[in-house]
């Protein structure tokens, strides 16, 4: 073997030509040298890696891994999150092998996140830590670190938690903060508001949202102030959940503004759009910028309708909602029912979300109901209704596990437009698949030998088999 | 009893990936109402869109498959899906096999009996779902044709090219051949050397010395070729190379010296890297080492003669193999590398004697969508006698005769100093290797200047150099070895790799518990 040196300058030589730089015999040098680098290859030196943490969480059943590796491999892709979201809830974390593509997986769509967070387990942590693609992995909440909170009667500091709640990812803490909000709203809001001003405006956006769960007119003040947050997320949040105090300063303010707009004259609604939209309303979450297309004023009626508390209307009229949203509108009758619409999902109202839906049957609407009067509403509709884009809008919104009912219409729908429509049924079958009660698949095979029909069978009985193994959540 | 094999080593039979897809869509429990497994037998009915289940049965015991559908795929998506099910411990352990299994599980023990009798051992004689027709439903396919005593230059040094006669004429200087010697692929007969069967001994080495002298007449072309290429210099290479080595390569075929027509065909690769004129200098020159090497054969030890013969293409007879010495031991399966190139896949499998601590090659080739052999399975272990190619550094070896499997473990490995002494004293016996299967055990994954390394776990190491271990580059092409660092976690594993001088391709990985992980 030639020295570093002396190979540089056969190589030299050999590149202009050993007509032009004679070197004695190059090429047979070179083979020694060549020869003797691979036989005597040195070591090189590297740096271990930290091992990675023990495991706390099981892995998943051999089975289960399995057909993980199935749907990575292309079979029922579809269905990763729920086999992702399934897992997660049963607490347990991925065999090793699986967490590269895994992790990639949730690098492209953020909605697996939150379950890979918990599957990911140390291992996953630890791998996630060595490549920057996969960082989102330590900003979700792991799995065992959530202890119920220690609620504390009286001043005494909490225990063991509030290490989770100085020292957690961002997903930890969110999820310390929900569990605690369900125990104890009060002391939830305490703990937010004494690091508040040190929270980074992410944490902030993310934790006010947090005291959706249990909000009460206590809360006010907090959020109140929050209205003035630098971060527009916080005060819009902030502003979504004062909307759903009909008795906050936000609340009444908007209900004054709302009066100006709209005004009953006999049988019929007169509609006035604000004239402006001032510093005031755009604190109380008025967007003063209409999107392209839509005028100023309506823009600001519309939103002004959502942010106004639906009591403030009963009390008004004297009328209960089934009559208002039937009431003529004058002049700006669209308007005023999107600002209707949109309040119902704010403020979460059943009885309004019923009258509206009745009107116009929109999915954000059903989201609204209880889930049986829901699957009941959705089923109606199916069985009255063409294969449409709002159809399958409407069930889109719908979440799983369909009941009977509905999944008896929309099999039977399928079947109906098998014979006339068969280019519409793609999404409707994978529909059915992926959001019928998976238990059903027998009854679902029997109902039809038609093969759209069969599909979904064949979907649903892969996802019993996959909940099967996963075992009882 | 056989362990259950793991999904990946079911996945990694499937001859391509869509039996990967099929195989997989008739893996349900549902799909197989007749299933059945014995300790070296697995058998089921496959319910398919005909009035007729189709059987299928897999002999753990051997490794071979039998199925009723008409898919020349083998194995076919039935045996694999079948595979699968009992992978997933879905299939219920029988006291007896039906009437169909045991009369398959006679008919392979009688032809077994008749081989060991008639033909050399291990001859896979057994029909291949061939074009013949041999495969056709309810005709045992067993095994595909094995390796024939060649193969392509692209198999890493092992494997020289052409049979005799039946180098193709191809600039690659590729030839496919079968066991029988018929050239699969390229211009059959090309060779001036054609017929072989029903020669005389006389023609015969009439058409051995007149190969010689043709195998002589290129190499001193190619020494004085080298030659002037670096009396001209190299410095235009990039430039215009490509196409006088697509040039030298030919007349190489034609001088029937197939094994150096490849290396040659395969220089291009070298100008993508960036230290290209270091790397084309050494290839000159391992190149013009083997051309003086066969010109003084006469005077060189026989294994090396045996070397040089078999880098130069020319080929050994299977019979020939197999009539030299027998290497009896448990052999670890360590894994498995398919490549496809000119339209030919070849597959290496690479296994490890338990006792001897001795590495083995199994090659075999077959046109895109044809069998490859399916004998071995990664992660398993089969008590065998090897016959070795001969050589300097024997690795190339076929199964002679398979005594059935053992319970498998992890391979046994080496350390780091361990690994770079058996590559070099490969490359001692013979310098042109390139590719050299390891074992480390235990490794961990480590890091240096952005590149990642095997490296013995810190614990068994003194820490003379800083806290770091010796360890070995992995090859750029393994890009980040993510599935490998998962399995780790910086922990110990075990590593099988494919040594080649740019850094190991790690191909198989045991966990701290030993479970299996195909990389």
């Amino acid at each position: 073997m030639s020295t570093v040196v002396e190979w540089e300058r056969l190589v030299s030589a050999a590149l202009v030509g050993v007509e032009r730089r004679p070197e004695g015999d190059v090429l047979g040098r070179a083979a020694a040298h060549v020869v003797g680098m691979r036989a005597g290859q040195p070591p090189r030196h590297g740096e271990p890696l930290p091992a990675a943490p023990g495991e706390e969480q099981a892995m998943v059943p051999r089975a289960a891994g399995d057909r993980l590796a199935r749907i990575l491999d292309g079979e029922q892709p579809r269905l990763l999150p729920e086999w992702l979201e399934a897992a997660a809830a049963r607490g347990y974390r991925l065999p090793p092998e699986l967490l590269p593509q895994v992790l990639d997986h949730g690098a492209r769509d953020r909605s697996l996140r939150a379950p890979i967070g918990v599957l990911a387990g140390a291992r996953g942590r630890w791998l996630a830590g060595l490549n920057p693609a996969w960082a989102y992995v330590q900003d979700e909440a792991t799995p065992v670190t959530v202890p119920e909170p220690v609620v504390t009667t009286g001043t005494a500091a909490p225990g063991p938690p509030m290490d989770l709640w100085e020292y957690g990812t961002r997903g930890d803490r969110l999820a310390y903060l929900r569990t605690l909000r369900r125990a104890d709203p009060a002391q939830a809001r305490e703990l937010l508001l004494q690091g508040w001003a040190k929270e980074g405006p992410e944490d902030r956006a993310a934790f006010v949202n947090a005291l959706a769960d249990g909000l009460s007119m206590d809360d006010e003040p907090f959020l109140e102030d929050a209205l003035d947050d630098r971060r527009r997320e916080v005060r819009g949040q902030a502003a979504d959940l004062l909307t759903r105090l009909p008795g906050s300063r936000l609340g009444r303010r908007m209900a004054a503004r709302a009066e100006r707009c709209l005004t009953l004259s006999g049988d019929r609604l007169v509609a006035e759009p604000p004239a402006e939209c001032d510093a005031a309303m755009e604190r109380d979450g008025i967007r003063s910028r209409a999107p392209a297309g839509t005028g100023q004023g309506s823009w600001w009626l519309q939103q002004v309708v959502a942010r106004t508390p639906l009591t403030f209307w009963t009390g008004r009229f004297g009328l209960p909602p089934k009559q208002i949203v039937r009431l003529k509108v004058e002049e700006w009758p669209r308007e005023v029912r999107l600002g209707w619409e949109r309040a119902v999902v704010l403020q979460n109202d059943p009885e309004w979300a019923r009258a509206l839906f009745a009107v116009e049957p929109l999915t954000d609407l059903l989201a609204v109901l209880p889930p049986a009067e829901r699957a009941g509403q959705a089923a109606e509709l199916v069985r009255g209704q063409p294969v449409d884009g709002q159809l399958i809008m409407m069930l889109g919104g719908i979440p799983g596990p369909w009941g009977p009912a509905l999944t008896d219409a929309v099999l039977d729908k399928i079947v109906e437009t098998v014979g006339h429509q068969p280019w519409n049924l793609g999404e409707l079958t994978r529909l059915a698949g992926e959001r019928a009660d998976p238990s059903g698949h027998a009854t679902a095979a029997s109902r039809s030998p038609e093969p759209a029909v069969q599909d979904v069978a064949d979907v649903l009985r892969f996802r019993h088999a996959m909940l099967t193994e996963l075992g009882p959540p | 009893m056989i362990e259950r094999w793991s999904r990946d080593q079911v996945l990694a039979l499937a001859p391509d990936a869509s039996s990967k897809k099929g195989a997989q869509s008739v893996s349900g429990p549902a799909k197989w109402p007749v299933a059945g497994v014995m300790p070296d037998v697995l058998w089921g009915e496959c319910k398919g869109s005909g009035a007729t289940p189709y059987r299928a049965c897999v002999d753990l015991a051997d490794t071979a498959y039998r199925c009723s559908c008409p898919s020349r795929k083998f194995p076919c998506k039935h045996a694999l899906g079948l595979l699968l099910l009992w992978s997933a411990d879905g299939v219920t352990p029988a006291d007896e096999p039906p009437t169909w299994v045991g009369e398959w599980l006679e008919q392979r023990r009688a032809r077994a009996g008749r081989k060991e009798g008639a033909g050399p051992p291990g001859a896979d004689g057994a029909a291949s779902p061939g074009p013949d027709g041999t495969g056709s439903p309810g005709v045992d396919a067993l095994r595909p044709p094995g390796a024939g005593g060649a193969g392509p230059p692209g198999a890493g040094g092992a494997g020289p090219p052409g049979a005799d006669g039946s180098a193709s004429r191809s600039a690659a200087g590729e030839a496919a051949v079968t066991d029988d010697g018929a050239a699969l692929l390229g211009a059959a007969g090309a060779g001036p050397a054609g017929a072989v069967a029903g020669s005389s001994a006389d023609a015969a080495a009439r058409r051995a010395a007149q190969r010689e002298e043709r195998v002589m007449a290129g190499l001193a072309e190619l020494e004085r070729w080298l030659a002037d290429q670096i009396g001209q210099g190299l410095a235009g290479a990039r430039r215009d190379a490509t196409a006088r080595w697509q040039e030298l390569a030919r007349r190489l075929v034609d001088a029937q010296a197939p094994g150096v027509a490849g290396v040659v065909s395969r220089l291009p690769r070298v100008l993508a890297d960036e230290d290209w004129p270091s790397r084309l200098l050494g290839e000159y020159g391992l190149l013009h080492l083997l051309a003086v090497g066969h010109r003084h054969a006469s005077g060189l030890p026989g294994p090396l003669r045996d070397t040089i013969r078999s880098r130069v293409g020319f080929p050994v007879s299977r019979d020939d193999v197999l009539a030299g010495e027998l290497v009896r031991d448990v052999w670890d399966v360590l894994g498995r590398r398919d490549d496809e190139q000119d339209n030919l896949t070849s597959r290496r499998v690479w296994l490890r004697g338990r006792h001897t601590g001795r590495f083995a090659l199994v090659l075999s080739f077959a046109p895109p969508r044809q069998p490859l052999d399916v004998s071995l399975v990664t992660g398993t272990a089969v008590d065998a006698d090897l016959a070795f190619y001969p050589g300097a550094s024997p690795l190339r070896a076929l199964v002679a005769t398979r005594r059935g499997p053992v319970p498998a473990a992890p391979p046994d490995g080496t350390t780091v100093s361990g690994a770079l002494t058996e590559i070099a004293t490969a490359v001692a016996g013979d310098p042109w290797t390139d590719s050299w299967p390891i074992v480390l055990r235990p490794a961990t994954p480590a890091r240096s200047a952005g590149r990642w390394l095997l490296t013995d776990p810190p614990s068994s190491t003194p820490r003379e150099d800083g806290g770091e271990s010796p360890g070995m580059p992995v090859h750029p092409v393994a890009g980040h070895p993510w599935r490998l660092l998962a399995v780790s976690g910086g922990r110990p594993v075990t590593v099988a790799a494919e040594w080649t001088p740019l850094g190991l391709r790690p191909f198989t990985a045991w966990d701290e518990e030993g479970r299996l992980v195909v990389l």
